[in-house]
């Protein structure tokens, strides 16, 4: 068993997920984590490890222990050359309201930004073309790049809080892609300001981190982690625990990172990057805080270190291929044996129900049509039962309360019943998968099971349903798979429907047929659409969620209008067709009056709080002052024993710290609201963006960017609709 | 003769810096017509300048600031990037032995800045108790405090009320008014002293220039840093660097960061002004003085001549120079740079004591004792007892005991929290053999005097010979912690840790 080469207590505890190494002096490790009371501290192994050479004793390590006062809650930290021409790390410590550049060897800030959308998220490095590397910082929907000087030449929304960054050779050019992962469940792969790909997950991705080339590993927040190879994955696997850390590091010495996974339960396994086996594993007695890795015995090599949040540091040494093998210790050769009687059991099993379907066939009883009892080994059915399934759009009814949805029917073709169905697919149903199983009174041979699908995303079901007699003990199960379209949400509509404000026009190079194919393979339609024969297109639908009509219309010169108020469904469209038609590049002309005006009340709300913010906060600091006089004067009557003017000074004292809490409460609100307002925009601007593709996109968002940064509405309402200013 | 137009005269006499008749003369156009908005910018103005100091020189932490704020990101900085922490291993120029360090722990230096005087406690208790002596005393906080008993008049008594009430003043009215405005902010920050207000008007001012005033950015960078809100104040004094350069924004940056405890980061800001100003004296002395509080003082003096370069009559550079050779065993030099500053004008008590210190050690015993005499004759309350305390020391060097132990007695007369003379007469005490008195006036000394190691060495080595050991043991790294360099205090450690070990 691999045994950590090092361990030591630091007795400070750690905040989850705030752990980072870095080498401020630009030659020893130093560990960095948050800790309680808005601090930072930063472990100077160096100073003893350098002389002993060997294990540090408790009563030592706590003494190199330096704390950084941040004075505000740590959201982000993280450690990494900012600047080329030198080799030492800059700090970055990222908080809801501002990020800090700090080069620990000298004592001094290198840059210090307030970022209004807050900093959920940092990576260092180098991104894409740029020559220098950037500190980027991700917040409510909106991607910063900072470099030394705090000049921010990157920047970009992104549809949803960011709560993961890293960097990766993504494409296999030579330069760094981003991948953000976000609140939203989407991994998206940013190649300078534009998204090369979206992968949808089932949850708000936590973590994710690069292994090698284009293999990347991801956790997710109900307890995922899995691997990446590009867009396919490798494998994944759910854990009850929630995976705090993610790292990639070669344990086992084979020239392969495996995927280091902390738990919040005090686990840590490594797993193989291309099965998920777990190859090592170890246990803390508190939740894991952070992964990082870094020389910390000043050997040259460098070691994976894992902390727990009670400040417990293990570090282990990636094993010499040659002691690989006395890995394997008994452990996992008990583990291997349970496994394998585990698979002969079942394999057992299956021998026996061939044998009695043998049995039966040959005695050439007639057992089908009538329910198995317990002595029967086996159920049988007619060899020709067929699982049929259909998915149809169901408007619901009112007096049942029931919304208009999507539903899937399954049919046995004979007299046989379905006594249950599995249906498991990612994003539509709490914990991905649905079972359905109908009351012992109420089996049929047919089932409609309702989906309410929340996105507008093509999800493939796979459905395994139980087929039998009632009261049978044996079923047979089918299973099968079927692809719900994209917008299977969205029901055809034949009476004519009022016309939405909202629009988005533009023109293809395409036959109107194509557009036509997209239409009957993206929404789920009963007869396939035709064109009329002119070639024009007008085709209506309503939303089965908000009942919001849409409508696509199309001219025999292929100019298309898609007309809706809700710019995240244009969004999605324009994404979708131009995913379709493989576009390199569409402009388009939108308009979205609704959006745009509630898009200019909160620029205009924006300017009210930030106004506000500032008047509080100058409030804020003039009775603090005011409170540390009293607090000296009260002091000085108490060394003067004159009690009665402490009574007095502690009472003013209390009065104004109520009037301070207050005030806090206020300014929490504030706070809170801005940022949704800022949210809001950033949205905007993404949803703006996804009417756009390829340099289009990008342009459309940094044009947005400009006309914020100059708190210039009335040009971005413009950008917005021609996607110039 | 017809009558000189008043509006005229008022202006004469603001040029003339006669603000009191200026005053009366606004005081009387103003009755006549109320509204008359030249009248009364020109009386804000007087107003102002009656009462204004330099902000960026006469500034003090107050007590309650040092206490409670945490404004500092690195509570233990690595040695010598920090003006709170012990000075680095490596630091050159004479050592604490020889150079005495000011109460917060710096280098003596040549001049007495506000700051220096006051140390930094380490709990409310102990900063209440120890140095609020009638010469220590510090502001209670930054708004109260100094800027109240300095700069502003909002303490004085008016007979007919404030010239303006700043409670209904229409702040959004005048903030657009550009040629009202900065004199009203002036008045309302440097007279009323009300920062909460001032800041108010620079908000919507400098909203009225939407952003384009880089006058109106100091300000409000002025009004943060007041409040204790470096990092805002931090924003806005870059943001104003970025529209125009300006010494003084330079200077107040720097401040920012020197109240962030980041010397290195205001260093590199006073550095960039020198670039736009190269040879800028107030900068120059700046970065000198960091430099000190660094413990470098071979850079510190290098600055200091750099300005001597620049401005030949720089008293704080002289005096800065003067006392860095004196300490480093040049008193010769020294009696140089002082006799200058004599020669500038400079008349009184200290520089004629530290002549007087200079001639002693410069083997010129026919000045010294004159030198006293006049420094006596010249020594006010404040300063009559260490006039008396460095008599003493002149006393020991001629070998009269007698004389000196009378020197540090009235020295005590003079002011009886005299740490440096307790230490010296409980240093005679324990000569004579009374070892009870001498370990008595340790312990005061001690007390009244934190900075120093001196008197725990002392005690220290005093419990070691009457065989106190676990005493002496305790004290002694006391001594230590103040001084981690001291030899003998070292070696005292190192005899009682073998003590222990062989016991």
């Amino acid at each position: 068993m691999l045994a950590p080469v090092f361990t030591l207590n630091l007795n400070q505890k750690i905040v989850p997920g705030r752990v980072c190494i870095g080498k401020y002096d630009g030659a020893h490790s130093c560990l960095t984590a948050s800790t309680t009371a808005d601090k930072v501290f930063i472990h100077n192994s160096h100073q003893r490890l350098g002389v002993a050479g060997g294990r540090m004793s408790l009563s030592q390590s706590s003494a190199e222990v330096s704390l950084l006062n941040i004075n505000q809650t740590v959201s982000a930290i993280t450690a990494g050359k900012l600047t080329k021409d030198r080799h030492s790390d800059i700090l970055v410590v990222g908080t809801p309201t501002n990020v800090l550049a700090y080069d620990v060897q000298n004592n001094s800030d290198v840059f210090y930004k307030d970022v209004s959308d807050g900093a959920n998220a940092i990576t260092i490095g180098q991104l894409g073309h740029h020559s220098f590397p950037l500190a980027l910082i991700g917040g409510n929907c909106s991607i910063h790049g900072f470099d030394s000087e705090g000049n921010d030449p990157f920047w970009t929304v992104t549809g949803d809080n960011v709560s993961s960054l890293t960097l990766a050779d993504f494409d296999g050019d030579g330069e760094n892609e981003l991948l953000v992962g976000s609140e939203d469940f989407e991994i998206r792969v940013f190649k300078q300001e534009e998204i090369l790909y979206e992968m949808s997950e089932t949850e708000a991705v936590t973590a994710l981190c690069p292994m090698q080339g284009s293999r990347f590993g991801y956790a997710l927040a109900n307890g995922t982690v899995g691997v990446y190879e590009k867009l396919a994955r490798w494998w994944r696997i759910k854990s009850k625990n929630q995976a705090i850390a993610i790292y990639s590091y070669d344990l086992d010495g084979d020239g392969v990172p495996e995927l280091i996974t902390g738990w919040s339960n005090g686990k840590m396994d490594a797993r193989n990057d291309r099965s998920g086996e777990v190859v090592f594993k170890d246990n803390f007695p508190s939740t894991i805080a952070g992964i990082v890795e870094g020389d910390y015995r000043m050997d040259g090599k460098n070691q994976l270190i894992c902390c727990s949040v009670d400040g417990e540091i293990r570090g282990y040494q990636s094993s010499s291929p040659e002691s690989r093998y006395s890995m394997m210790d008994s452990n996992i050769e008990q583990e291997t044996i349970r496994e394998l009687s585990q698979r002969r059991h079942n394999l057992l099993l299956e021998l026996k129900n061939y044998e009695e379907n043998q049995r039966m066939g040959s005695s050439g009883e007639i057992l089908s049509g009538k329910p198995s009892t317990a002595g029967d080994q086996v159920g049988v059915i007619p060899a020709n039962t067929q699982l049929q399934t259909g998915l149809a759009i169901n408007m619901g009814s009112e007096d049942k309360n029931i919304p208009p949805h999507v539903e899937i029917a399954l049919a046995t073709t004979n007299d046989t019943i379905i006594r249950a169905v599995i249906i498991f697919a990612e994003g539509i149903f709490e914990g991905e998968s649905h079972v359905f199983h109908p009351r012992e009174s109420a089996l049929s041979s047919n089932i409609r099971v309702p989906l309410y699908p929340p996105k507008d995303v093509p999800v493939d079901l796979h459905i395994k349903a139980m087929v039998g007699y009632k009261a049978s003990l044996h079923y047979h199960v089918f299973e099968l798979t079927r692809q719900l379209p994209r917008f299977s949400m969205y029901a055809l509509c034949t009476t004519p429907v009022t016309e939405p404000q909202g629009y988005v026009k533009f023109k293809l190079t395409e036959r109107v047929a194509r557009i036509v194919m997209w239409i009957n393979s993206s929404f789920l339609l009963l007869d396939d659409l035709q064109a009329d024969d002119e070639g024009v297109l007008d085709v209506s639908f309503v939303s089965l969620r908000s009942n919001m009509p849409l409508i696509v219309q199309a001219t025999p010169q292929c100019e298309i209008t898609v007309r809706t108020d809700n710019m995240d469904l244009a969004g999605d469209i324009m994404q979708a067709l131009s995913n379709y038609l493989n576009l390199e590049d569409l402009q388009v002309e939108a308009d979205f009056p609704s959006e745009l005006e509630q898009l200019g009340s909160v620029l205009e709300r924006v300017e009210e709080y930030h106004a506000t913010r500032q008047r509080l906060s100058a409030e804020m600091a003039d009775h603090s002052g005011v409170i540390r006089t009293l607090v000296v004067r009260a002091e000085d009557a108490r060394l003067m024993s004159d009690m009665q003017s402490m009574r007095h000074w502690y009472g003013e004292l209390y009065n104004l710290n109520k009037d301070l809490i207050s005030g806090y409460k206020i300014r929490c609100n504030n706070h809170q609201e801005l940022l949704n307002c800022l949210k809001q925009v950033n949205q905007t601007i993404q949803k703006a963006g996804r009417l756009r593709t390829g340099k289009s996109k990008t342009a459309v968002i940094s044009a947005c960017r400009q006309a914020i940064k100059n708190n210039n509405v009335n040009s971005l309402t413009k950008i917005i609709r021609t996607g110039s200013a | 003769m017809g009558k000189m137009d008043p509006l005229f005269l008022a202006l004469s006499y603001f040029k003339r810096r006669k603000f009191e008749k200026c005053i009366t003369a606004c005081t009387e156009l103003l009755a006549k017509n109320p509204y008359d908005q030249a009248v009364w910018s020109l009386k804000t103005r007087a107003l102002t300048e009656q009462v204004w100091v330099d902000e960026c020189d006469g500034e003090e932490e107050g007590l309650a600031d040092v206490l409670m704020d945490d404004n500092t990101i690195a509570s233990v900085a690595r040695p010598g990037t920090s003006l709170r922490t012990a000075p680095p291993s490596t630091a050159d120029g004479p050592s604490q032995t020889f150079r005495p360090s000011t109460q917060s722990g710096r280098p003596l230096s040549g001049v007495v800045r506000p700051g220096s005087q006051g140390g930094r406690p380490g709990t409310m208790d102990q900063a209440l108790r120890t140095p609020r002596t009638a010469q220590t005393a510090r502001p209670m906080s930054a708004t109260s405090g100094r800027h109240v008993r300095l700069g502003t008049a909002s303490m004085l008594s008016t007979t007919e009320g404030p010239f303006i009430n700043l409670a209904r003043l229409n702040i959004a009215k005048y903030a657009t008014q550009q040629n009202i405005a900065k004199a009203l902010f002036e008045y309302i920050y440097f007279h009323e002293n009300d920062v909460r207000h001032a800041l108010d008007l620079a908000a919507q001012a400098t909203q009225a220039q939407e952003f384009k005033d880089w006058w109106w950015k100091v300000q409000l960078g002025r009004c943060y840093y007041r409040l204790g809100l470096f990092r805002d104040a931090e924003k806005q004094f870059k943001s104003a660097l970025k529209q125009q350069d300006h010494i003084n924004t330079y200077l107040l940056l720097g401040r920012v960061y020197i109240r962030l405890d980041q010397p290195i980061g205001a260093l590199e800001v006073y550095k960039e002004g020198l670039d736009k100003y190269p040879g800028e004296v107030t900068l120059l002395t700046a970065i000198a003085r960091i430099y000190e509080g660094l413990h470098d003082l071979t850079k510190a003096v290098k600055f200091y001549k750099d300005i001597l370069h620049h401005d030949a009559t720089h008293v704080e550079a002289i005096a800065c120079i003067g006392t860095h050779h004196f300490y480093t065993d040049q008193p010769e030099v020294a009696l140089r740079f002082y006799r200058r500053l004599l020669q500038m004008g400079i008349y009184n008590c200290e520089i004629f004591n530290n002549l007087g210190l200079c001639c002693f050690y410069a083997q010129q015993y026919d000045m010294t004792l004159t030198c006293f005499e006049r420094a006596l004759s010249l020594a006010t309350d404040h300063s009559v007892a260490d006039v008396w305390y460095n008599l003493g020391h002149i006393a020991l060097g001629i070998g009269d005991i007698n004389l000196a132990y009378q020197c540090y007695r009235l020295a005590l007369v003079a002011n009886n929290d005299h740490g440096e003379s307790y230490n010296n007469l409980g240093v005679l005490e324990y000569r004579r053999g009374n070892l009870d008195t001498a370990r008595a006036f340790f312990m005061t000394a001690a007390s009244l005097a934190p900075h120093m190691f001196q008197p725990h060495f002392n005690h220290a080595k005093l419990a070691h010979k009457v065989g106190d050991l676990q005493t002496s043991y305790i004290i002694v790294q006391k001594a230590l912690a103040l001084f981690p360099g001291h030899v003998d205090s070292k070696e005292l450690l190192k005899t009682l840790e073998t003590h222990f070990h062989t016991l």
